[in-house]
């Protein structure tokens, strides 16, 4: 197979995350294929439905628990409406891992904060089972994590997860307006309860994912908290076709998304054109 | 050119005779037309009055007769035969919940080129970096492999193109095998590569030592002379020093001079596709019945909207003066960073084709301007209050 | 052309308008214009070579000249047609729009000359013949002196659409296919279009996906028909379409045909009055239809 043929993989579960967000759960049908593959938390991979397309999601699963490969994805267009369309059972392919991933070796000591939005917690989500499949490693570990409103809340069952475990500090928000009568977490937008919570930004590393205008918003808490640009990671996401550097489009400037990202740190960011 | 040795005009044509009945696919520039169909006479009519009466393109011929070298430039470069307009990457076919792959093959067909432009051999080492960047893409590498190209010394097209201000000749044979000038009666070669001198100990028997002809040293005086005049007419073009260009605009991105090159352009693309450069590409998956199909790549250009836009509605990229200034970027400061190369090798068809004005040969004479003086110059055709 | 340069730089001064879209020299001949600053209409030409239909730079869908503000364009009479129609279908406010009317004798095909040259039959641009609107309605300054009529050409587009038609069906659809194989899909044709003004072309769209993306004979043959059926009754005969493609595919005959079909069934021409109704937006209860089988 060329350099552009997917392996094959077979879907074995399918969570629907909200009404229009699913996650797929992938076992390559190569039985060697499947023993081998490995990657790095950050990394993406290309998924397709033969017959509409791919299209580029990172590996939401975390690299310490390989025999599956996730995907979490929003149903916006031709590539994930035939993959929502997709049932258990069914053949998809997959190419990857590419691109770079969380430089999690240089992270060991450190607290390690996280701060996602809405489906922005489908990469960090791979960071934090990372991090805590491998606890002894790092110091505190603090997720912020809010959606729009309860039912646009991804992974339902591992915020619960991570709310009931003593080693994570856990803040789960909805925007206001988008509570539930019953709603136990905080209410207010994720840059807001970030400054609320205030963690100390001592020998500690921000991970960083959302939509853009909460990516914005939340970069000045964390500078304010203290956090150097270069100890906050984001990952990027661009309109990708072939993920190995050949096809031209996903670049920023001189920086190719799928080739020297899509982990960046803010300080790399702040050096590339506003093109993204 | 010590090697160099003469091919006449009719050993050419049994050169490409041999090739031909040696199972070798032949590229050459050749007259391109309509099917030779009895419609035929007919349809020219409907042609465009005033389109040239020759119409030159690189064509796979069967025929030495068909031949057209020196006649004009191709109007495509050779960048199709390399990365085809639309390629097959695989098929799929369904079966119940299984799905059977098969690549598509890796194209080893024996291949010469006779005759190329040097800016479009050229252009084939240039994109040999991006296409053995850490992953190989082998569709491209096998057809490079298998593909022995001869460029045919030019005499320069026309005010538009401008080869040595970005590293290439009219005389060049980088990304080829070996050098045809012309000359009287036929051409002297001379191979570059291991692969080209094997070629030509092949058909030894087509060519001629110059030692041996009475006019040798007059014909290798014609060559030389040849090549030393095409140099000086097409280096007049334009003069630019490409490492300050590419300096220049990575460090002035929002510079107005940037940032108003689009007003003109259409976003058509047509640039993108005359140009042998531009690699660009989409991959799309087309079916070809139930439940079976081809994913293909086809060519694509970073001047349409659709290149950038996300699903989500999003588009970094959201106006013509952003995109036109994203190819000004690539050819000249990115890919010259990332790989130590001009995306470009200045064989003008971009300025060409372009029936809306724009002018890459001005626009780089501003840009060099300004690299080496600090500040834009008004140039002749326009004071940069298009913005 | 004095009283252009001078209508624009008065235009430009007064703040009526920002921009003065018009024709100026290039390195290669003649080619469009934008000036904003009052000095620069100085630069403003109109001669043989000014064959640009300009009103393609009226598309709403082009950000980085609507946000200059308000345009004062210089036009011919065939390319004020295709303005009357972006205002007939809305894409356009009248009073966002200054338009120069520039009397006109013909125009060559080829702009990329160092100066003007004289109309002849070999180089005068197809659609100039037979010119039915030499003193331009729809404008609100008509510049220029009066002009001879161009000269015909050395084959009319009728002549041309005559010499399809005279081919049996299969021989037309090899032609087509050979012209199509030819394509390599760079939307060059709807791009210069001033009528192709779709925010998302079909051709973009991907659910479903109408026409498919690779240069292969299918996509071509669905993407150049379906383009000419879309500008059915829209079309304004410019043949900017024909001038731009790169590969030389002879496209303004689809659009001709289709025009000649429009005026036989529908009584229709494309005019410069932006209040006549075009068919494609138009019903009337008496209208023909007999040929509706």
């Amino acid at each position: 197979m060329n350099l552009y043929g997917p392996q094959l993989a077979t879907v074995v579960d399918l969570i629907d995350e909200t009404t229009d967000t699913r996650t797929l759960r992938l076992e390559l049908q190569d039985p060697v294929a499947r023993e081998v593959f490995s990657f790095r938390a950050g990394q993406f991979g290309e998924y397709s439905v033969f017959g509409a397309g791919e299209a580029p999601f990172c590996i939401a699963s975390p690299p310490t628990r390989p025999g599956a490969i996730e995907c979490t994805f929003k149903l916006v267009g031709k590539v994930t409406t035939a993959l929502r369309e997709v049932n258990v059972g069914d053949t998809v392919g997959f190419r990857g891992p590419y691109g770079n991933w969380f430089p999690l070796d240089d992270w060991k000591g450190k607290n390690i904060l996280f701060v996602a939005g809405g489906i922005g917690l489908a990469p960090v989500r791979c960071v934090i089972w990372n991090v805590l499949d491998r606890r002894e490693e790092f110091a505190e570990v603090t997720i912020v994590y809010g959606a729009r409103s309860v039912a646009d809340l991804v992974y339902k069952r591992e915020l619960e997860q991570w709310a009931t475990r003593n080693d994570v500090t856990t803040v789960t928000t909805v925007d206001p307006g988008g509570e539930t009568q019953d709603w136990a977490g905080r209410v207010g937008f994720v840059p807001t309860v970030l400054s609320q919570v205030a963690p100390s930004a001592a020998d500690a590393v921000a991970v960083v994912c959302g939509p853009p205008v909460m990516i914005k918003f939340s970069f000045p808490v964390l500078d304010k908290l203290g956090f150097a640009d270069d100890d906050v990671f984001t990952t990027l996401e661009m309109r990708m076709k072939c993920g190995v550097g050949k096809c031209g489009r996903c670049n920023i400037g001189p920086v190719y998304v799928c080739k020297d990202g899509p982990v960046f740190t803010a300080a790399q960011l702040k050096q590339l054109p506003a093109e993204y | 050119m010590s090697g160099e040795r003469f091919l006449g005009t009719e050993d050419l044509a049994g050169l490409v005779g041999d090739l031909l009945a040696a199972g070798t696919q032949v590229i050459a520039p050749a007259v391109a037309g309509t099917c030779a169909s009895p419609a035929a006479l007919a349809s020219s009519a409907c042609l465009r009055p005033g389109a040239a009466p020759e119409l030159i393109q690189y064509l796979s011929i069967q025929d030495p007769a068909l031949l057209a070298l020196g006649r004009g430039m191709p109007s495509l470069s050779l960048k199709s035969f390399f990365l085809p307009q639309n390629e097959a990457l695989l098929h799929w076919k369904q079966r119940g919940s299984a799905i059977e792959l098969e690549p598509a093959p890796v194209e080893r067909r024996r291949r010469v080129v006779l005759g190329a432009k040097p800016c479009d051999a050229a252009a084939l080492e240039i994109l040999d970096r991006v296409m053995r960047w850490d992953y190989v893409d082998e569709l491209w590498v096998g057809r490079r492999d298998a593909t022995a190209v001869f460029t045919l010394a030019c005499p320069m097209e026309d005010d538009s193109c401008f080869c040595p201000a970005v590293g290439a000749a009219p005389d060049g044979t980088r990304g080829a095998d070996g050098l045809l000038t012309p000359v009287d009666g036929g051409y002297l070669v001379e191979a570059t590569t291991d692969r080209g001198r094997e070629l030509l100990a092949a058909h030894a028997d087509r060519l001629k030592d110059l030692d041996a002809l009475s006019d040798g040293a007059d014909l290798r005086d014609q060559a030389e002379a040849f090549r030393a005049a095409a140099r000086e007419r097409v280096a007049a073009n334009l003069q630019i020093d490409a490492e300050s260009v590419r300096a220049w605009i990575a460090t002035h991105y929002d510079d107005p001079l940037l940032t108003a090159l689009g007003v003109r352009c259409n976003g058509c693309g047509a640039c993108s596709s005359v140009c042998p450069t531009c690699h660009c590409f989409d991959i799309v998956d087309e079916p070809d019945g139930v439940g079976c199909g081809t994913r293909r790549r086809c060519w694509d250009t970073c001047q349409t909207g659709k290149f950038t836009a996300h699903a989500s509605g999003h588009n970094p990229r959201e106006d013509q003066n952003v995109r036109f200034r994203q190819r000004i970027n690539h050819k000249f400061s990115i890919y010259p960073l990332r790989f130590g190369e001009v995306l470009c090798t200045g064989c003008g068809r971009c300025t060409r084709v372009c029936h809306a004005g724009q002018d890459l040969v001005e626009i780089l004479a501003t840009i060099d301007v300004a690299a080496r003086r600090g500040e834009p110059e008004p140039t002749a055709a326009g004071e940069g209050d298009a913005a | 052309m004095d009283d252009l340069r001078d209508l624009a730089r008065t235009l430009l001064e007064s703040g009526e308008v920002q921009v003065v879209i018009g024709w100026e020299d290039g390195r290669r001949g003649a080619r469009p214009a934008f000036v904003t600053a009052p000095e620069g209409a100085g630069r403003l030409i109109f001669d043989t070579r000014c064959v640009h239909n300009l009103a393609t730079y009226l598309n709403p869908r082009r950000p980085q000249l609507t946000g200059l503000g308000k345009v004062a364009m210089v036009v011919k009479g065939c390319d004020v047609k295709a303005v009357a129609g972006l205002l007939r279908e809305e894409q356009l406010t009248r009073e966002r729009l200054v338009i120069i009317g520039v009397r006109c004798g013909g125009v060559l095909e080829e702009p990329a000359l160092p100066r003007a040259a004289e109309l002849t039959p070999a180089t005068v641009a197809p659609r100039c013949y037979g010119c039915d609107n030499r003193e331009p309605s729809l404008v609100d300054y008509l510049v220029g002196a009066p002009q001879p009529e161009p000269p015909p050409p050395a084959m009319t587009i009728d002549d041309r659409v005559a010499a399809l038609d005279s081919m049996s069906p299969q021989e037309r659809w090899q032609f087509w296919t050979d012209q199509f194989s030819k394509c390599v899909r760079c939307y060059a044709c709807r791009q210069v279009c001033p009528l192709c003004v779709c925010e998302r072309c079909i051709a973009d769209k991907t659910m479903p996906q109408w026409i498919e993306t690779a240069s292969h004979p299918r996509g071509n043959m669905a993407w150049n028909l379906v383009r000419a059926l879309h500008l059915a009754g829209r079309c304004v005969g410019c043949g900017e379409c024909e001038r731009f493609c790169p590969v030389d595919i002879p496209l303004s005959l689809l659009n001709r045909k289709l025009q000649q079909v429009v005026a036989d069934r529908f009584d229709y021409v494309v005019a410069d009055d932006p209040e006549k109704a075009a068919p494609i937006g138009d019903y009337r209860p008496d209208d023909r239809q007999e040929f509706i089988k």
